[in-house]
């Protein structure tokens, strides 16, 4: 009993020296005036508890208890709700598309840039979580892998790898047609190497069970490891996602999803093919386009449509992308247009929450502040649908990745002044070499897998 | 009480047979444009006019229709000071690059959808002027968005001149056909010189005119120094596009030469150029200042657009308006305003640099910008607070017509 508790106070005091040494604030506190937690009602005067990159506790001011040794982070007046989540996007990569078309070994690892000012935009807008994939001028393009925008490495900004092959049904050049044919050549090369590989093996073990072949020698042939993800594919081991450019490629999509575990990316236009999206009947990413007009032929009056508003009254759900550059860069952007065109605000806000994060199997670590899910949060100076709405604080796994004081992009874009000088630099030189900015900036050696259970996500190997 | 409107009004009677009847509107927040916002306000209008404005005592006239705008906010409705209103091709005349005499009225198409579009955005009046490829492209208008004759719908004629900085003018004149640079296929100027040069041409040759001594012989009608005359003699307000602070310090250094007068559109440079607006007294038509992309050839000129501008013009008093410009990026007006508050401006001013400052700016303050007893009943119903990105314009009215249905 007494060796039992010592051994036990040994460890706890081992693991409270292991925790101060990896991040110096182990628990961190966010005092909030209002907390959004998408999963749930909007809670005021609250608090998000954080210990080891994890939420551990959310609730009330008066029923949380905030340990002493808590880094607390002040919020009054603040709005605190989880990051956003995005279930495509193909920016943040130098090149996003490889000139050969049928390259499903490549990965986007190796093509992320994590200097990009990309992801800088996805922490100054508050994005937490990016699915990167290849662009969508290929057939089959490669690999896909789900990273925070924020990190010097691919490894350090990794959350989970080998989320799928990115498939598309874009005319390369040729037309529609060409690229199904294309499409459906590599999906059946694909199928007859396997075939192929299953008959050669099977002929081996028959030859030997015959004794043709002396019983010490085994099979030692791999799948090609350029096919391997190809194979994968075919055989519904893994995901792909299938970038349908318009609704003239929707039929061929759904007699793709048949055979393949499918999710649909969709392009803008695609009102004439309603009927076959709610007849697949699973969610599907929006392009960053949400509203767009057509022409009548005979009158020439146009009318508008808006994709979010017919997925939602068709009762599909769907996830929300963000664009490059201009407001349909900004999440409140996108979620209103989704309001102007008559979808709810609930829905809206979950199209870039809960519902990316189920679509890429991460609904247990990302898309609402619950116990249990990483410590994913954005702070908000006001409600996160105004125009007025700046995010102040960004923080991701316990730890402050952005912060709005410090953003040299913002200070240069609300340069009160002319200055001549700035304006030369441009950007990167006028960084502040704030005191807190090591801090905030040191490398992680890891970052947490996902699939780590709640409340043992620490860091190990980190340390400082 | 009911007053018709004497211009423009045959197409209002003929289509308004229900106007004699008056309307109110009544639980609505109303932003009336250049006054304090009215909580619980009514708004009377009837036979196309503002028939009354004010709080919920405001008396109804009997047998008015009363429709009830519980959580909905009024604003007049919006004027955009440049509006791109009909496709390039019919608003650069090719044949000269100096056509000041040139008017847009004759090329616009009352059904084109960017009035459609303007109309569900809740704009009702726009300034728009012919296109960018020549450096004096003629003369702009100003019109109501709805109307099925182009005359029917104009607030002002000849309502500005507009000159054109920078790469625009000069850009795609590049020799066709192989010939060399003296080829009379190769249209000029080839260069920003060539565009200052011919500016300065033009003005010379006008001032020559007017300084013609008496007696002398008369010289033949030159419809293009007549109009260049009424901008030197302060008759007609010349509109200078320039985005670069190169351009828009070239273009109050020739106005300053010539001793005339110029708004500067677009401007995004504008925070460079600071002290030298104040210096001229300057007016800026500042072209959509959400997009991070500046309009124009050759990377929008160099301009680097910055979100501190228009919080720059609000605070160093330099009179602005706000408008969607020539860029194909830009949003809705109303959104465009939003932006600008985003960036610092306030609400009351955002919304005021998108109609009573633009009506007052293009002379057609009486008529419309604002809600006020007498003025065309020009408004619009909005969902929720026109400044919200959530907000919708849920009725439009031009002269008392509900315009989106007619969409």
């Amino acid at each position: 009993m007494n060796s039992k508790l010592s051994v036990s106070l040994v460890a706890w005091a081992i693991a409270i020296a292991a925790a101060a040494s990896a991040t110096g604030q182990d628990i961190v506190a966010v005092k909030a005036s209002k907390i959004l937690p998408v999963s749930g009602p909007a809670i005021d005067d609250g608090v998000v508890l954080m210990q080891n990159g994890r939420i551990v506790k959310i609730g009330k001011a008066t029923e949380v208890e905030v340990p002493w040794s808590a880094k607390v982070i002040d919020a009054t007046g603040k709005t605190v709700m989880p990051t956003w989540v995005l279930a495509h996007s193909q920016s943040g990569q130098r090149g996003m598309n490889e000139n050969m078309q049928n390259v499903p070994w490549l990965s986007v690892a190796d093509a992320i840039d994590p200097a990009s000012a990309w992801f800088e935009d996805c922490l100054r807008n508050g994005v937490g979580t990016v699915h990167v994939l290849p662009g969508n001028q290929t057939l089959l393009g490669g690999q896909g892998m789900v990273v925070r925008p924020f990190g010097r490495t691919v490894e350090d900004m990794a959350v989970a790898g080998n989320t799928g092959i990115k498939l598309s049904l874009m005319a390369q050049g040729g037309g529609r047609l060409q690229q199904i044919r294309k499409l459906r050549r590599a999906l059946s090369d694909l199928r007859e190497y396997l075939a192929d590989f299953d008959r050669r093996k099977a002929e081996f073990e028959k030859e030997k069970a015959a004794g043709a072949i002396a019983a010490d020698k085994n099979w030692t042939e791999e799948i090609d490891r350029t096919k391997k993800p190809g194979v994968d594919l075919v055989q519904k081991k893994t995901k792909g996602w299938l970038f349908v450019p318009s609704f003239a490629e929707m039929d061929e999509a759904l007699r793709l999803t048949q055979e393949l575990d499918l999710q649909i990316v969709l392009g803008s236009n695609i009102d004439e093919a309603m009927a076959m999206i709610t007849r697949l009947g699973k969610p599907v990413v929006l392009d960053e386009t949400l509203e767009y007009f057509e022409t009548d032929e005979e009158t020439q009056k146009e009318k508008k449509h808006c994709t979010a508003k017919m997925l939602a009254d068709a009762g599909i759900p769907f996830a929300l992308s963000l664009g490059a550059g201009g407001p349909t860069a900004y999440p409140w952007w996108q979620i209103g247009t989704c309001m102007r065109n008559g979808v709810d605000r609930q829905k809206a806000i979950e199209a870039l929450t809960l519902v990316p994060a189920k679509m890429l199997g991460l609904d247990s670590q990302v898309g609402s502040l619950a116990e249990g899910k990483l410590g994913n949060l954005q702070i908000l100076t006001g409600d996160p649908l105004a125009a007025t709405s700046w995010v102040e604080t960004v923080v991701l796994e316990g730890e402050i990745v952005y912060e709005r004081k410090n953003d040299p992009r913002l200070q240069y874009l609300f340069a009160a002044e002319k200055d001549k000088e700035k304006k030369a630099a441009g950007p990167g030189k006028t960084e502040p070499n704030q005191p807190e900015a090591p801090k905030t900036e040191a490398p992680k050696t890891e970052a947490p897998k996902p699939a780590t259970p709640a409340g043992t996500g620490g860091k190990p190997g980190e340390g400082k | 009480m009911l007053r018709f409107p004497l211009l423009g009004i045959t197409l209002v009677c003929a289509l308004l047979p229900a106007q004699d009847k008056a309307t109110a509107y009544k639980n609505a927040r109303l932003l009336p444009g250049g006054q304090p916002p009215i909580e619980n306000g009514v708004l009377v209008v009837g036979g196309g006019k503002v028939l009354a404005i004010g709080g919920a005592d405001t008396a109804i006239p009997a047998g008015a229709a009363v429709v009830d705008c519980a959580g909905k906010t009024i604003t007049p409705g919006l004027v955009d000071a440049s509006f791109r209103a009909s496709n390039s091709a019919d608003m650069n005349e090719n044949g000269d690059e100096v056509t000041p005499h040139l008017r847009v009225l004759d090329t616009l198409d009352p059904d084109h959808r960017s009035f459609a579009r303007a109309r569900a955005a809740g704009v009702t009046a726009v300034h728009v002027m012919p296109g960018s490829r020549n450096v004096i492209g003629g003369l702009g208008c100003v019109v109501k968005t709805f109307g099925t004759d182009p005359r029917a719908m104009v607030l002002k004629e000849d309502a500005s001149l507009r000159i054109t900085m920078g790469s625009e003018p000069s850009q795609e004149n590049r020799p066709i056909r192989g010939g060399g640079v003296d080829s009379i296929y190769y249209r000029r100027p080839t260069t920003r010189m060539g565009v200052v040069w011919e500016v300065r041409r033009a003005f010379f040759d006008a001032k020559a005119a007017m300084e013609q001594t008496a007696g002398a012989p008369p010289a033949a009608p030159n419809p293009g120094i007549e109009v260049l005359t009424r901008v030197l003699k302060g008759q007609l307000t010349a509109v200078t596009t320039a985005r670069s602070e190169q351009d828009l310090r070239t273009a109050l250094r020739i106005a300053a030469e010539f001793g005339y007068r110029t708004i500067l559109e677009e401007a995004q440079d504008a925070h460079v150029v600071i002290d030298e607006l104040v210096a001229a007294k300057t007016t800026v038509m500042l072209g959509a200042p959400s997009a991070t992309v500046v309009a124009g050839s050759a990377g929008g000129d160099g301009a680097d657009p910055r979100s501190a501008t228009v919080r720059l013009l609000a605070d160093r008093g330099i009179p602005f308006v706000i408008t969607t410009g020539s860029n194909l990026q830009s949003l809705d007006l109303v959104r465009e305003a939003m932006f600008a508050v985003r960036n610092g401006l306030s609400a009351t001013r955002a919304l005021d640099a998108i109609t009573i400052e633009p009506a007052r700016l293009l002379g057609i303050d009486q008529r419309t910008g604002s809600l006020a007893v007498g003025k065309d009943a020009d408004f619009v119903v909005w969902s929720t607070d026109p400044l919200d990105p959530a907000s919708v314009a849920e009725s439009v009215h031009i002269d008392g017509l509900s315009v989106l249905a007619l969409r």
